[in-house]
């Protein structure tokens, strides 16, 4: 009886294991889905240059060694959607040593999305770290 | 758990089953072109690496294919392609939704195109028929086989140019990237993959097509507009300025009491031509893409 009320128990662990990683790997997706774009404006606006899919990537890499932020085959696409919205442009390049590179570029209308998305970001981050902290009254 | 590169792109595609040509065809050339570049970098730094230890790692890093697949679908199905409407109920009266036509920056969108496709149609039917005649004729000397490979690389451009064009005043999503070769492979496997590529002869057929498609279109579209303005001015013409709308043999005035009913004719013909011009724009647009989309 003893043996069985400890597999249980193990197996509600294990669930409880698996929910709280999937929850966790949900969190921090919809958390990338609304933060990729401020980061990527942020890079290409630190650039000398315009950058490729593959530079952006490994820059991001560097950046951020420990916490990977998002998949680096996911930032593809949203390069392409702010292109589309105006905040990017891009123009091909042949290379010496690959395929063609699509070079990224921030434009003006990019620079100002920038300025306002850092000013939302400084106040959504100073407030939730107010309420973790417990700064504030619940 | 994917061996190579080719394995990769083959699991990317069938996850991407469903979407739109288009998207899958820009979502492997992100990816191969990502990968390849690892695995070049990996494998220089790394010689003991074998090509599957490297593989692996990039996809951890780069995303599994599912979530890749899932990542496009997301983005795509928030950003539409220029000029597409969103679906909605439609309330309005038949004259309403006649009229408003004109209003319409997709109807625009593609008379413009078809009007455009006169320009390109001769730009790029002119290239095929010239610059293919030149290099088939090379064909029988030796050097004519890399005069003909750079001929179909101009064809791929030009698809790409149209693929743009077509999106952009169409509306109809179109690949944004350009194709390429596996970089391992010889110039010798390069030069049989571009001429086996039913791609690149596919590609080859739509510029030459153009060009009586864009003779076609431009001249029916122009002769539309010019009648309808024509036939709305009419009055003003004939009665201010006395010049004959030539409807009844030349130089012939139109009768007065005709003349509401032809400006009406022309209220009714320029709606009627945009909608015409919509119609065949999104016709065009499956053509342009049935050709200009790698299967």
């Amino acid at each position: 009886m003893i043996i069985k009320s400890n597999v249980v128990s193990n197996d509600q662990e294990v669930r409880n294991l698996a929910y709280t990683a999937d929850a966790n790997k949900k969190f921090q997706k919809e958390l990338n889905s609304g933060t990729a774009a401020l980061v990527l404006l942020s890079i290409l606006a630190r650039a000398d240059e315009p950058m490729y899919g593959y530079r952006i990537a490994k820059f991001m890499e560097v950046d951020d060694e420990n916490v990977p932020m998002m998949k680096q085959g996911a930032l593809y696409p949203v390069l392409r959607s702010m292109e589309g919205s105006g905040l990017l442009e891009s123009h091909v390049d042949p290379s010496v040593s690959g395929p063609p590179r699509r070079y990224y570029k921030i434009t003006k209308s990019g620079l100002e999305t920038l300025k306002s998305w850092t000013k939302i970001w400084s106040q959504t981050k100073a407030f939730v770290d107010g309420i973790l902290k417990g700064k504030a009254d619940v | 758990m994917c061996k190579d590169v080719n394995e990769y792109l083959a699991k990317l595609k069938k996850e991407l089953e469903g979407c739109d040509s288009a998207l899958i065809q820009d979502a492997l050339s992100d990816a191969e072109g990502h990968l390849r570049m690892a695995l070049d970098e990996a494998l220089s730094d790394k010689s003991s690496l074998s090509e599957t230890e490297a593989i692996a790692s990039i996809i951890e890093k780069y995303g599994h294919p599912k979530e890749i697949a899932s990542a496009y679908r997301a983005i795509e199905s928030r950003t539409s392609p220029a000029l597409a409407v969103s679906r909605r109920k439609e309330t309005r009266s038949f004259l309403a939704r006649f009229f408003s036509v004109l209003a319409e920056p997709k109807a625009w969108g593609a008379f413009f195109y078809l009007i455009l496709s006169f320009v390109t149609g001769i730009v790029f039917g002119g290239w095929v028929m010239t610059a293919g005649i030149i290099s088939l004729g090379s064909l029988v000397f030796i050097i004519g086989l890399p005069i003909f490979g750079l001929f179909l690389l101009s064809i791929r451009g030009i698809a790409l140019l149209e693929g743009r064009i077509v999106e952009a005043l169409l509306g109809i999503r179109m690949p944004r990237r350009p194709l390429f070769h596996n970089r391992s492979l010889g110039w010798t496997d390069k030069y049989k993959a571009l001429v086996t590529d039913a791609y690149s002869w596919r590609a080859l057929l739509y510029a030459f097509l153009l060009f009586p498609l864009g003779l076609i279109y431009c001249g029916v579209f122009s002769l539309l507009l010019f009648f309808s303005l024509c036939f709305i001015t009419s009055p003003v013409f004939e009665l201010v300025f006395h010049i004959p709308l030539d409807l009844f043999g030349d130089n012939v005035f139109t009768p007065v009491w005709f003349l509401p009913v032809v400006c009406l004719a022309g209220f009714f013909l320029l709606p009627l031509t945009f909608h015409f011009a919509k119609f065949i724009g999104k016709v065009h647009g499956r053509f342009a893409k049935s050709m200009l989309v790698r299967k």
